[in-house]
């Protein structure tokens, strides 16, 4: 049998009395991979042990076949994308791309080049000479992205990429990243949105409270999921405006106005909603700067998940 | 916002060795550590001690007792070695808490780079700032005093040797210190106030235990006279060092050495956890 691109068996990780990771086993066997779970299921949690940065307290964890605890030449084959900032605020978008490439081992002239073409690859060429601290979410999390491919890694590991980037900037990314995967990379993507992932593949594990609740194509859970209200929240420059063109919509139960710029939204297709949005916002010029989704009614699935109705 | 295809090549480009990488990272950390307080630290060493060396020479030369011994101004008085902590504490408080703080380590640690090669190239940018601090005034003093005639170059080369090797302990040690409690916290500020309040406090602290008590071991405790024992002991002045020279050099080694050992040791257990 052909090893996965990343095999855990019984991991498990601790944080004092709290369990990050309760024996997760899950093998990836390459393409695009999905790891979908709610916030605190541990996915940042596997991407960290994934990335060298947690030591697992039990269990085995390999990435392309080399142990992911330690140093390792092997890491030059691999992207990360981490959930939060982890920006050098006071550099350029070009000058942070550049200096993680020449800390991969590139001339400066070849790191140069690499970033750029990166930085193009995001869509991040005209903003490259301006300083992170700068950047939206959406731009931190693109910079972010292009430093995790800039080296050509067979393994990209993007934890929560699309969070926080607006609805035109999803889509973008999204296709960036099934273009990485008919290049041949093997991407293994977070999300507590199940519909974000499902564009993407239909290989994803499910994960919750540490483990490995179900693995492989799961049309039905996201019928589940179809028939809870999901709610998505929403940044907008108008949001009265963006209520109006959201409230003609049928999948669209309730609208609210948490506060100044936001709206949040209660619908029952969140697949048709995430598909709908991104045209709309463009055919209407709205100004929508973020999207986000609490998405607690993918707890209750999971409650179901985890109680054995599988 | 456009996107487009990346451009891969056929195949994997040369990567540069392990040197290189550490090199690479040094330039980056150089840059990253020269901030004001950095750089007002050092300006402000190399004018005080500078002047120092050169005045006291000129004194010197004319009244024609000039030695080598006269050379050792810099280490009469505490000034130096303060000023030096100025520098290690700013320049090393944020050299792993910052990286730890802004979560930069993870996509540090991420790369192929081992992680004694990260610490030492933090090591290595700190270091640079201190020797700079440390070694630069006194040798350019003598350099000016060389070019105006009024020191002999024979005391001149063997003043800068003297300068150097007093220069590069106070970098082993102050480098230890400063990486250390860097490694403690992800603060730089917290670690900032660590380096210098607790250099300052042993000080202080072993200069009082030390009148009330008389006991001699007891300047052994604080960096501060250490260093300058060191600086009077190499120079061989009418000073008189409170501890051993050659005892306060191996224990400022030492110390240095652990210290540096200890961040690399605090840096290998590091777990990015925070949220």
């Amino acid at each position: 049998m052909t090893a996965g691109v990343v095999e855990a068996q019984e991991l498990t990780k601790r944080y004092g009395e709290v369990l990050g990771l309760n024996r997760f086993t899950s093998s990836i066997a390459g393409g695009i991979t999905g790891l979908v779970g709610p916030n605190g299921a541990g996915k940042s949690t596997l991407f960290r042990l994934l990335a060298g940065q947690l030591k697992a307290d039990a269990g085995t964890l390999t990435l392309l076949g080399h142990p992911a605890w330690g140093e390792g030449e092997f890491r030059r084959h691999v992207g990360y994308c981490p959930e939060h900032s982890a920006l050098y605020e006071g550099l350029t978008g070009e000058a942070f791309v550049t200096t993680l490439l020449r800390v991969d081992g590139y001339s400066r002239a070849e790191a140069g080049e690499r970033a750029l073409r990166a930085i193009e690859t995001v869509g991040l060429t005209e903003a490259r000479g301006r300083r992170l601290r700068t950047y939206s979410k959406g731009m931190r999390q693109r910079v972010k992205i292009a430093q995790s491919i800039a080296h050509d890694p067979e393994l990209i590991l993007l934890d929560e990429p699309l969070n926080g980037v607006d609805p035109v900037g999803r889509s973008t990314l999204t296709a960036l990243l099934e273009t990485l995967q008919k290049a041949g990379r093997h991407i293994v993507v977070s999300s507590h949105v199940l519909y974000e992932v499902e564009r993407l593949t239909d290989q994803i594990i499910m994960i919750s409270n540490g483990r490995a609740l179900a693995q492989g194509d799961l049309h039905r859970i996201r019928a589940l999921i179809d028939a809870h209200p999901h709610v998505i929240d929403l940044e907008a420059g108008n949001p009265r405006t963006v209520a109006r063109f959201l409230g003609e919509w049928d999948h669209v139960t309730a609208i609210e106005f948490p506060g100044p710029g936001r709206l949040r939204v209660r619908c029952r297709a969140p697949e048709e909603f995430y598909r709908a949005l991104p045209p709309l916002v463009v055919r209407e010029g709205l100004d929508v700067r973020s999207l986000t989704s609490a998405d607690d009614n993918l707890d209750a699935v999971f409650r179901y998940l985890s109680e054995g109705g599988t | 916002m456009t996107i487009s295809a990346p451009r891969y090549g056929s195949t994997s480009s040369e990567r540069l060795g392990r040197t290189r990488r550490v090199l690479a990272i040094v330039r980056r950390e150089l840059r990253r550590r020269a901030g004001w307080g950095t750089v007002a630290a050092v300006v402000l060493a190399f004018v005080s001690v500078a002047a120092v060396v050169i005045v006291d020479a000129e004194f010197a030369s004319l009244t024609g007792t000039l030695r080598l011994t006269t050379l050792e101004a810099p280490f009469e008085s505490p000034i130096w070695p303060l000023l030096l902590l100025l520098v290690a504490t700013s320049a090393g408080a944020g050299a792993l808490a910052e990286d730890t703080g802004n979560r930069s380590i993870v996509l540090y640690l991420s790369r192929p780079i081992h992680l004694i090669d990260y610490v030492g190239a933090k090591a290595i940018a700190c270091g640079t700032w201190i020797l700079i601090a440390a070694a630069g005034p006194p040798l350019t003093a003598v350099l000016i005093l060389t070019l105006l005639g009024v020191v002999p170059t024979s005391i001149a080369v063997s003043a800068a040797l003297g300068y150097l090797a007093v220069g590069l302990l106070a970098t082993i040690f102050l480098t230890g210190v400063a990486l250390s409690l860097s490694s403690l916290t992800s603060r730089p500020l917290y670690a900032g106030v660590g380096i210098f309040g607790v250099v300052l406090s042993l000080f202080i602290g072993a200069a009082a235990v030390a009148a009330i008590t008389g006991n001699l071991y007891v300047p052994y405790a604080s960096p501060v006279t250490l260093l300058r024992s060191v600086g009077l002991g190499v120079f061989g002045g009418p000073s008189t060092p409170e501890t051993d020279p050659a005892t306060s050099a191996a224990v400022l080694a030492i110390a240095g050495a652990v210290l540096g050992a200890f961040a690399a040791w605090r840096a290998s257990r590091v777990e990015v956890v925070s949220e």
